[in-house]
């Protein structure tokens, strides 16, 4: 099975620590990363800047509007794909994720969207 | 995690179990390190998992339940030698009982260093699929202590019945408790054996999850995760190791097509027909990563990263038409000079019919079948009957299905070559 967790992290909060705490709390996560590889589940991972662009086409045409969006209350801050068996073991993964602290974190288990 | 408040009965039980799967490994080698006595470190980290089943419900699921699961271990650990030192008064236990007691007092809770874990867990998995051991022993052995799998489960797994499981898991730990065997990763010219052994073991567990040898269920994809999460792990803790790569990289691409591998009723569907859109594109992308990784680090190709090079030509095709055929039987020519066996020679076979045409296929086939070492081995009549039929004769293909399908011991299998049998008799009318 395969777990999606979403870092769902507060607009706006990055802006609200200095450089290096920001830099400490990337660690923290670099070291969570880490852990997960070493114990075999993790397969894919990344964190994710705030600017952003949302792209529809509609009747053929396309329309862009930079973000951050003003009427989102949260942002998608990151990822990690897990390989595990079960929704049971990839929250206990979840919870050992420091940004569980600070954030969300979504759990989403990955597979075909009809169904 | 789950505030205790909400959670009812059921759902602190499903919690504990995944925490018991997340920590198991862990807290097993950790504790083998002290005690010395993997069957004993076993039973200590069992003994805090009930702990926890009688204390979680009630109290919610600690900050750190690994570290909760290791302390509640370590004590029980003590009271354990107190107990035998007082029985026995052995110079040993005391020796062990210091150092433990130096561990829970000193360095209690503090987290250690992530790579003495990793040399714990390579440890464990060395002992787990120690060479003193049957394959059947290590293969139990290694679910139940690397995958924290209950003797259940692996019971289930394999189609044996749960007493049989246990006992093999019990006869293994005392072998290695009675041999003394040392918690320790092999160095040297031993490391090549006990290296070989266990990814003899992970693949071996794989192998029964991806095409289980009985039964109704096409694979079991269980031992399938559990088989390549131990590798990915063994990857990370012996980085330098090619074969470890090429295991690894060999699992990821046949995981890849796990979803394709069934049609909408559980049936199979053969590679060459699978709808290569449902297979796992990321998994493929990691396995040629780790096929490249092995391939770097190797001075000559050992069976692992060869499979695992002949599983790329597949996964790199984008139709079946596409595939390099000829690569493959270059690489089939070499898996049989380094890891000779009849099993290979009759995928060669089969590369040689796809690359040269069936009648070349069939000519090494042939050799097979008058060799007679594959005798009971199923594959032979059914690859024999497929190139028979390619020649157009469907008389003599289908008596190969028909005998086939009466040696495989998967049902679905079975029925596949049946309704094969049955389509020669119509080329035999056509």
């Amino acid at each position: 099975m395969q777990y999606m967790l979403l870092i769902v992290e507060p607009q706006g909060q990055r802006r609200t620590r200095t450089p290096e705490e920001g830099r400490a709390v990337y660690g923290q996560m670099l070291a969570y990363n880490e852990s997960l590889k070493a114990r075999g589940v993790l397969l894919e991972s990344n964190s994710l800047r705030e600017k952003s662009a949302r792209l529809e086409v509609r009747d053929g045409r396309r329309s862009v509007t930079d973000g951050p969006f003003a009427e989102a209350k949260e942002l998608i801050g990151g990822f990690f794909l897990l390989d595990c068996p079960s929704r049971e073991q990839a929250l206990g993964y979840a919870a050992e994720c420091p940004a569980a602290a600070w954030a969300a974190i979504e759990v989403r288990e990955v597979g075909p969207c009809y169904e | 995690m789950v505030s205790s408040v909400a959670m009812t009965a059921t759902d602190a039980h499903r919690t504990i179990d995944a925490v018991w799967r997340i920590e198991s490994a862990r807290l097993i080698a950790g504790l083998t390190r002290v005690v010395r006595d993997v069957g004993l470190a076993e039973e200590l980290a069992q003994d805090a998992l009930v702990r926890a089943l009688e204390e979680w419900p009630r109290s919610g699921i600690p900050d750190n339940p690994g570290a909760w699961l290791m302390a509640t271990a370590k004590n029980r650990g003590i009271d354990h030698l107190r107990h035998e030192r007082m029985r026995a008064a052995k110079h040993e236990a005391l020796g062990h009982e210091l150092e433990m007691e130096q561990h829970t007092n000193g360095a209690r809770l503090e987290a250690k260093a992530d790579d003495e874990i990793g040399d714990d867990l390579l440890r464990l998995i060395f002992i787990a699929c120690h060479p003193l051991l049957s394959t059947e022993a290590r293969t139990a052995l290694t679910l139940r202590l690397l995958a924290g799998l209950t003797t259940e489960e692996i019971a289930r797994a394999f189609l044996v019945p749960e007493p049989t499981i246990a006992q093999r898991i019990v006869r293994a730990k005392r072998t290695l408790s009675d041999a003394h065997v040392p918690f320790e990763i092999p160095r040297g010219k031993e490391l090549a054996g006990r290296l070989s052994s266990v990814l003899e073991v992970i693949y071996l567990v794989f192998n029964e999850g991806y095409s289980a040898t009985a039964g109704e269920d096409w694979m079991r994809p269980a031992l399938c995760e559990e088989a390549l999460r131990i590798g990915r792990i063994l990857a990370e803790l012996a980085p330098l190791e090619p074969e470890v790569h090429g295991l690894v990289a060999l699992m990821e691409i046949q995981a890849s097509r796990i979803r394709a591998r069934t049609g909408p009723n559980g049936e199979p569907v053969l590679l060459m027909d699978q709808n290569r859109a449902n297979w796992d594109r990321l998994l493929i992308h990691r396995g040629l990563l780790a096929l490249a990784r092995g391939a770097a680090l190797a001075e000559t190709r050992g069976p692992y990263l060869l499979q695992a090079a002949i599983a790329a030509c597949h996964a790199r095709a984008p139709t079946p038409e596409d595939t390099d055929w000829v690569q493959i039987t270059a690489l089939y020519d070499e898996l049989a000079r380094s890891a000779p066996s009849p099993v290979v020679e009759l995928n060669r076979a089969v590369a040689v019919a796809m690359a040269y045409g069936p009648a070349a296929g069939l000519e090494l086939a042939n050799r097979l079948q008058a060799e007679g070492s594959l005798r009971s081995y199923h594959l032979l009549p059914s690859v024999r009957g497929d190139l028979l039929a390619r020649l157009g004769r469907y008389e003599e293909a289908r008596g190969e299905f028909e005998r086939a399908a009466t040696l495989t011991q998967n049902a679905r299998e079975s029925r596949l070559l049946l309704q094969r049998a049955a389509a020669c008799k119509q080329g035999e009318m056509s």
